[in-house]
């Protein structure tokens, strides 16, 4: 208990550490560089505060989190599912493991040419290719994980006369859901990353990415940094304060 | 719950594990099987409990030949068989919850069970928090909340310390002589088995084969087994234990 506490203490302080460092080397590079090139850390808060009491800033940053949602969201599902089936049926685990292994390595980002002419300009082929960056971690993971249940704990729900179904939701996902998380963790990486460069090649209305791109090319810099400082700030938030409190909440057993 | 066994064989390839086993257990009797470890008796429990099935011969139970798990007939793993994302009560509610009982009737009952092996108050404990005698405790009682006709157990207390077992040994003859399954024990441990059952099988190594029957029905059973001595002698002797020389090694001359 203590521990866990010491241990979350030592964790925020290397945060702080971390972020103090990162400013002060933005700093020192703002100093020797002029202004039009890399603006000063406080302009850019400055800036932040601007954006913060204007619509299109919320409605941009609404529009990112919406594909977020749509796109991680359904990788989670679709990546739990498929894992579970593919780590229990062993006819189909090896070929669709080394599917996920050949097709993971394409950046998802190389999906956009063909879902925006597929799927048309819009929303849509966003979210798909934020779905691809994070369903073959979250697959993979949970593939890995159900092989390797222990068998006891599937020959104790076969006595008990578990139904498959009941075995699926009372042995396997349970079992597969520290791996699950690690993947899910991951899988947010890749779908943030997916989600921002999409943004900034489709330019499909307001978003994190497009804002970025645009301030980019009217050679905003102050822009340019304070869409990165959002972004680098949001992804820390999610990660690191929404996926932890789920992780600690869904295995609470293994914190006690 | 009568068990049949009829020239039983089981094999993994070339290897013979169980050769032509052949006997009656029958509704009520309590049977132990005793053997060098690794000679296939669990074997013989895992086919009652229709996790594997015979490579030839007929096993039946009742009549009818065994080819699935059934509720019907339950078995007690050594250990490491609860789950340990789930609190006791949980693990041993499960056991009804699989035979689609509403909750809070599976759970109702759960508590009256964890009650009889003396585990009121640990309800909300995870296993990994109580020893590995409560552990087994609650295996029992996830075991007996099923109402099988027939009570498989591999090794129960193999990993417990001898006190622990001992304690143990006596809780699980009470629910035995309460709830009168029929009981296949699987145990290395000869008192145990003397202790407990009403026919002790000993068998050989691999390929197991019966070398000895003993019946010791109506013989009053307490921890103190002296009046088994000569049995007890006997057994070890079977299992190629010396039991007339008072020590090995040394005066034989052997480098300690």
């Amino acid at each position: 208990m203590s521990t866990n506490q010491t241990a979350g203490v030592a964790s925020k302080r290397a945060y702080v550490v971390a972020i103090a460092f990162i400013l002060f080397f933005w700093q020192v590079a703002a100093w020797f560089l002029p202004d039009f090139l890399m603006p000063d850390v406080p302009a850019a808060f400055v800036r932040l505060w601007e954006e913060f009491n204007s619509p299109t800033f919320w409605e941009g940053l609404g529009n990112s989190m919406t594909r977020l949602g749509a796109g991680y969201g359904s990788a989670i599902v679709l990546g739990i599912l498929i894992g579970l089936v593919g780590g229990t049926l062993n006819a189909v685990r090896s070929p669709l493991k080394a599917a996920i292994i050949i097709l993971q390595s394409i950046p998802s980002i190389a999906w956009v040419p063909l879902f925006l002419i597929l799927m048309g300009f819009g929303n849509l082929p966003i979210i798909v290719v934020v779905a691809i960056g994070a369903f073959f971690p979250t697959a993979l993971s949970v593939m890995n994980a159900t092989e390797s249940v222990e068998k006891v704990h599937i020959a104790a729900a076969r006595v008990m006369g578990a139904s498959k179904l009941q075995m699926l939701k009372r042995v396997y996902f349970p079992a597969v859901t520290p791996e699950l998380i690690t993947g899910a963790q991951l899988a947010f990486g890749n779908a943030w990353r997916a989600l921002i460069s999409a943004e900034m090649i489709v330019g499909f209305s307001a978003g994190l990415g497009k804002s970025l791109a645009y301030s980019g090319e009217i050679a905003d810099m102050t822009g340019v940094m304070t869409n990165i400082l959002v972004i680098a700030v949001l992804a820390a938030v999610i990660d690191q304060v929404v996926l932890e409190r789920i992780k600690h909440r869904l295995l609470r057993y293994q914190y006690l | 719950m009568e068990l049949q066994f009829n020239q039983v064989t089981k094999s993994f390839g070339d290897l013979d594990v169980i050769k032509r086993f052949d006997t009656t257990i029958k509704t009520g009797e309590i049977v132990a099987l005793v053997g060098p470890s690794g000679c296939g008796k669990s074997t013989v429990l895992h086919m009652v409990a229709g996790l594997q099935s015979a490579s030839s011969g007929t096993l039946t139970a009742d009549g009818k030949s065994v080819s699935n798990p059934s509720p019907k007939r339950t078995l007690v793993f050594q250990e490491h068989a609860l789950y340990p994302w789930m609190t006791l009560i949980e693990n041993v509610a499960l056991a009804l919850e699989f035979q689609n009982q509403p909750k809070q009737a599976a759970r109702k009952e759960a508590h009256k069970w964890l009650g009889r092996v003396k585990l009121t108050g640990f309800e909300a404990y995870y296993p990994h928090q109580v020893s590995g005698g409560m552990r087994q405790r609650c295996a029992l009682a996830r075991a007996f909340i099923a109402r099988p006709q027939v009570l498989l157990l591999d090794e129960p207390f193999g990993a417990l310390d001898a006190l622990t077992r001992m304690t143990l040994q006596s809780v699980l003859k009470d629910l035995i002589e309460e709830e009168r399954p029929t009981v296949v024990l699987v145990t290395h441990d000869v008192d145990e088995a003397l202790y407990l059952a009403d026919r002790v099988l000993v068998f050989s190594n691999r390929p197991a084969v019966v070398l000895k029957e003993i019946a010791l029905e109506h013989i009053p059973k307490t921890h103190d087994l002296s009046a088994f001595a000569d049995i007890r002698r006997n057994v070890l002797n079977l299992l190629g234990i010396d039991t007339d020389t008072l020590s090995t090694g040394v005066e034989k001359g052997e480098a300690i």
